[in-house]
């Protein structure tokens, strides 16, 4: 990850921008219901590889920063989601697609499930992936 | 499967507060398929994304927005050894990637 960072300042300008946008193991709220209105009906379980993912990342960024490559000039969180028709589509997502990162245990599955068969008929279920992004600036000076 | 990602947008609207597109130089590191390129593309003067899924950067390529075909490109390539001259670029972006 450091020689990545190195290489990317080196093929920036002094003063470029370096955008890092990447989502946080934070135990995503599962969610159940419509425009405007949705009740959380559990959270998702970070799996190791997610968590030291996060780790890792902070760490290169850190010593890139150390390192005087970069200078961190802001940083903010934001929701991203990812909706979906149905309980079954979003649990054969997350077996299938984020299988290494995180898993969904059965109680909230069940109450995923239930929250969403009384609900509205247009409900959709809907996972909330807290992203950060940080801006740096390459230093002007080599 | 009827999978929406980020409906409320709040992906662009973080890029775009978070830098001025405007003519500039653009490399995405991890662009996949695009979905994050097609957001600010248009803007730049041009934009590299690079990938190691092949596979992903052959869906790039066919999503590509006809208005992007000079504009967006794309490669093959692991950011350990970013095959450009130095200061090429004005804006990087680790998109999902570090």
């Amino acid at each position: 990850m450091v020689h990545a960072l190195e290489e990317i300042r080196r093929v920036l300008v002094p003063g470029g921008i370096l955008l890092d946008i990447r989502p946080l193991a934070d135990r995503w709220p599962v969610e159940v219901g419509s425009t405007g209105s949705f009740e959380q009906t559990g959270r998702v379980t970070d799996l190791p590889v997610q968590v030291d993912g996060d780790v890792a990342a902070n760490q290169a960024m850190m010593e890139a920063t150390a390192r005087g490559w970069f200078e961190r000039e802001q940083e903010a969180l934001f929701p991203f989601l990812y909706s979906w028709d149905t309980p079954s589509e979003m649990e054969e997502f997350i077996a299938e697609d984020w299988a290494d990162f995180v898993k969904l245990d059965e109680p909230a599955k069940m109450a995923t499930r239930a929250a969403w068969a009384s609900a509205e008929a247009e409900a959709r279920v809907q996972v909330r992936v807290q992203v950060l992004i940080t801006r740096c600036k390459v230093k002007e000076t080599r | 499967m009827t999978l929406q990602k980020d409906p409320e947008q709040n992906e662009s609207k973080h890029l775009h507060e978070s830098a001025a597109f405007s003519n500039k130089r653009v490399l995405e590191v991890g662009c996949g398929e695009g979905r994050m390129t097609w957001k600010y593309a248009k803007a730049t003067h041009h934009t590299v994304g690079i990938d190691l899924d092949i596979a992903s950067l052959r869906v790039a390529k066919v999503d590509r927005p006809y208005a992007l075909e000079h504009k967006a490109h794309f490669a093959c390539t692991a950011s350990e050894y970013l095959p450009f001259p130095r200061e090429t670029f004005d804006i990087a972006i680790l998109a999902w990637s570090l």
